[in-house]
């Protein structure tokens, strides 16, 4: 089931990008862009102290984030299974909450919880508990019924079921969401602290681009994909020895399809929930109306209010200015993604070598980085694009390899006998079978993307949503935060929505016995 | 368990019928009874119902009109006890668990106190000696029924369902295993209610053969197997055995010849 490399693979290619890396420097050394290997590893000796104690406190913020994020992703999945009518409504509303700006939310956290860990420890968890739910409530549903009547059948119920047949069932899938939380939870950190924390590698980011100050940039880069990638390969051995086998590559969540209740009835249920939640917390929780905003007055702002149009208008421009960034950037990622997957598989010895590694990187937190393609690319589109193109990139490498990989031996035995050649069995037997991996990937990256291009927004290029999030955020114009937060989410949840549907009617061509 | 009055129980099915949501009516009306520590076998063409009447035996299914008596008390109540156990058609085996990890989590599940030194005497029973430690993933499909039969066998129910439990056992495994295994349940004192595709093991192994129509299921003929116990080798392939074979087989082509009067929707 697992990527079955070369040994060596991983280590040639990692060396090989070091020193690309450290090449590059060398030739672009006038141009002030770039620190290379070295030049980081000398400031890493210089100040190691401080970046040691910037560390710790993300490194701790993000591991609460991880087990509360973690947790209440088992609670939800464990409410989907013990009440399986629930489960369109639960994973909804946990895709709402998924979409959710970080760029704003972010801001409304920390005036909620004012100074101190909250905003990062809060941005963590809602990183990670989407990304383990899915995988674990897949997992959790993927039993044999045979298994299940097993149980019944000794005369024990839906909880010895839930306990020795799902729980153990489900534990692969749950370490595979584990492991693609853990980085998950350190991006989540180092976004909260982004939004004015005291401590941490997010505010050393800032201060790093505000003083144009390469080498730490790159430090700090480099800091954080050796985390991420350290988290990743700690929780794929430990979940090794816990399964006695590599977890699964999960490439992205599989397509949640319950044949309960009609679909607009859920999604109906989902709105009147999220709506009704999140006016419930305004109106009890006795917060501040100044920056506090229910349902209506969002409503109130975006249709009601005398300057209604303007907001309308502001929105509007900043969304279209969003979209020319994020949807060539998205189709770019998408696209160089599948296509690279297929040519690695042409080549065989390559491909062995080039998954560990891409799966290794698809877990750095890109948004980190955004900070470099800055330096590299400039704070015009290009920049931007590029960096949307890069987050969706990984993942969708990752999974189109894996999809690809995944073709029956069997099925390859059937076509061999009939003398097909390698693209004849490319293109009618792998590609169909990278459908589903490639379209799973391509709904996760909706709101990857839209976190990617809102954060580069803000941080850097100033333009779009996220310098409207941010700029409003300053202002204390909350009418309009809260506005873009809920345009934000809804459209993010359209799009993946959308993608969905694209995927239903390919699969019903290509994969029909993935529909159930 | 032998001072459990009901033990064995005896199995009484009175209109016992079965038509699913999706309109296939897989069981028609059928009357059974199983004898306190009798065994009997159901045979019937691949798809007329078999599985679907030892399920709602089991209380895994609900009957859409008709009812099981177990000892005279719902399936429900048994099951609740843990009185019978299923040796289902697909050996369904937990992946993570060894053959003895298998067998101890239906001890567990059933409240039976554990053995070890038990569950290896019915592993080896079944043939799996030396196969105590091993992942079912690493058995061949044969070796995982016979776990799935030890399995069953481990909680001492009062009542066994076996659903085609040697269908992927190679021949002389079979006759090994339907010359030891009824040794056990006679010693326990076990009703058995077997699904065999084999007529000939059906003979060997019961005390009574239902013979089955096609889809939906009802019962053509029901034939005493009169054969004394135990029933060695030789009995198995006596002339009066293989004059009961041959009455099953005319029976089975009657029940092909003449089916039910809803046609066939498969
Ligand atoms: N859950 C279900 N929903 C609808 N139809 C079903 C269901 N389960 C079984 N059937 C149908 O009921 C009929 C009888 O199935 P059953 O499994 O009882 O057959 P069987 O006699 O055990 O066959 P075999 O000897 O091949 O195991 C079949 O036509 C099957 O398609
Ligand atoms: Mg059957």
């Amino acid at each position: 089931m697992t990527p079955q490399g070369s040994r060596f693979g991983p280590w040639i290619g990692g060396l090989l990008l070091l020193a690309g890396w450290e090449l590059a420097d060398r030739l672009l050394s006038d141009a002030f862009v770039l620190a290379g290997p070295v030049a980081v590893a000398r400031f890493l000796m210089d100040e190691g102290a401080l970046m040691g104690r910037a560390l710790a406190v993300t490194l701790g913020n993000a591991a609460v984030g991880f087990v509360i994020g973690n947790l209440a992703a088992l609670a939800l999945a464990g409410v989907a299974v013990v009440w399986p009518r629930s489960e369109r409504v639960v994973t909804g509303l946990a895709l709402l909450v998924f979409c959710l700006p970080l760029v704003a939310t972010g801001p409304i956290l920390r005036v909620l919880f004012g100074p101190g860990p909250g905003p990062q420890i809060t941005l963590a968890a809602l990183a990670v508990y989407y990304t383990t739910l899915i995988p674990l409530l897949v997992g959790l549903r993927a039993v044999p019924d045979t298994w299940v009547e097993l149980v019944r059948s000794t005369g024990r119920g839906r909880l010895a079921v839930l306990v020795h047949v799902r729980a153990m069932a489900a534990l692969p899938a749950l370490c595979a969401g584990l492991q693609i939380a853990a980085p998950a939870a350190f991006l989540g950190a180092m976004v909260g602290e982004f939004t004015g924390a005291e401590r941490g590698m997010g505010v050393l980011t800032i201060r790093a681009m505000r003083a144009l100050d390469v080498p730490m940039t790159w430090s700090l880069a480099t800091v954080a994909t050796a985390v991420a990638v350290l988290a990743y390969l700690a929780l794929g051995a430990l979940a090794r020895r816990v399964l006695r086998a590599p977890p699964p590559v999960i490439l992205a969540a599989p397509s949640v399809r319950s044949k309960q209740g009609a679909a607009w009835r859920d999604v109906a249920l989902v709105a009147a929930l999220a709506l009704g939640g999140w006016a419930a917390v305004i109106g009890l929780g006795g917060l501040n109306p100044f920056f506090a905003k229910g349902p209506g007055d969002v409503v109130t702002a975006l249709v009601f209010a005398p300057d209604a149009p303007e907001t309308r208008a502001t929105l509007g421009a900043a969304l279209a200015e969003t979209a020319v960034f994020l949807l060539p950037g998205y189709a770019a990622g998408l696209a160089a993604g599948a296509g690279l997957a297929v040519l690695l598989v042409l080549l065989p010895g390559v491909a062995g070598t080039v998954l560990p590694l891409a799966i290794a990187l698809r877990s750095v937190p890109i948004v980190t980085t955004a900070p470099l393609v800055v330096l590299l690319l400039g704070r015009g589109a290009l920049g931007t694009i590029v960096l949307v193109a890069v987050m969706v990139f990984f993942p969708t490498l990752v999974a189109c390899l894996h999809g690809l990989r995944q073709t029956p031996g069997q099925v390859l035995d059937v076509f061999d006998s009939f003398a097909a050649g390698p693209v004849t069995r490319l293109i009618r037997l792998r590609i169909p079978a990278m459908w589903p991996a490639f379209f799973a990937a391509a709904r996760m990256a909706v709101p990857a993307s839209v976190l990617a291009v809102t954060v580069v927004e803000w941080l850097a290029t100033g333009s779009g949503m996220g310098r409207l999030m941010a700029l409003s955020a300053s202002l204390s114009d909350y009418d309009m935060l809260w506005s873009c937060v809920v345009v934000v989410s809804v459209l993010a949840a359209l799009g993946y929505a959308l993608v969905g549907a694209v995927e239903r009617r390919v699969l019903a061509v290509y994969a029909p016995e993935q529909q159930t | 368990m032998g001072r459990d009055p009901d033990h064995p129980p005896a199995v009484v099915c009175t209109g016992l019928a079965k038509t699913f949501e999706d309109g296939t009516e897989a069981v028609r009306p059928v009357d059974l009874t199983v004898g306190a520590g009798q065994t009997i076998a159901l045979v019937g063409p691949s798809g007329c119902g078999k599985s679907t009447l030892l399920r709602m035996v089991a209380g895994l299914e609900a009957p859409s009109a008709g009812r099981v008596a177990i000892a005279g008390r719902p399936p429900a109540e048994t099951l609740r006890r843990a009185g019978l156990a299923v040796a289902f058609q697909d050996p369904s085996l937990l992946p993570w668990r060894t053959v003895r990890g298998n067998v101890r989590l239906a001890l567990r599940l059933a409240r039976r106190p554990m053995d070890d030194a038990d569950i290896d005497h019915l592993l080896a029973l079944v043939g799996l000696a030396g196969f105590e430690e091993t992942r079912p993933a690493a058995l061949s499909g044969g070796m995982r029924q016979r776990a799935a039969i030890a399995r069953a066998l481990s909680t001492r129910p009062g009542l066994l369902l076996l659903d085609e439990p040697f269908g992927a056992v190679d021949d002389l495994t079979r006759r090994q295993l339907a010359r030891d295994l009824p040794r056990l349940w006679e010693a326990r004192g076990t009703t058995t209610l077997l699904v065999t595709h084999s007529v000939s093991e059906a003979v060997r192994l019961s005390d009574r053969v239902i013979v089955l129509s096609p889809r939906p299921a009802r019962v053509v003929a029901e034939i005493a197997i009169g054969l004394p116990r135990p029933r060695t080798e030789a009995i198995g392939e006596s002339a009066q055995a293989a004059a009961l074979t041959r009455q099953i087989f005319a029976a089975l082509s009657d029940g092909m010849a003449s089916p039910a009067t809803a046609g066939p929707a498969s």
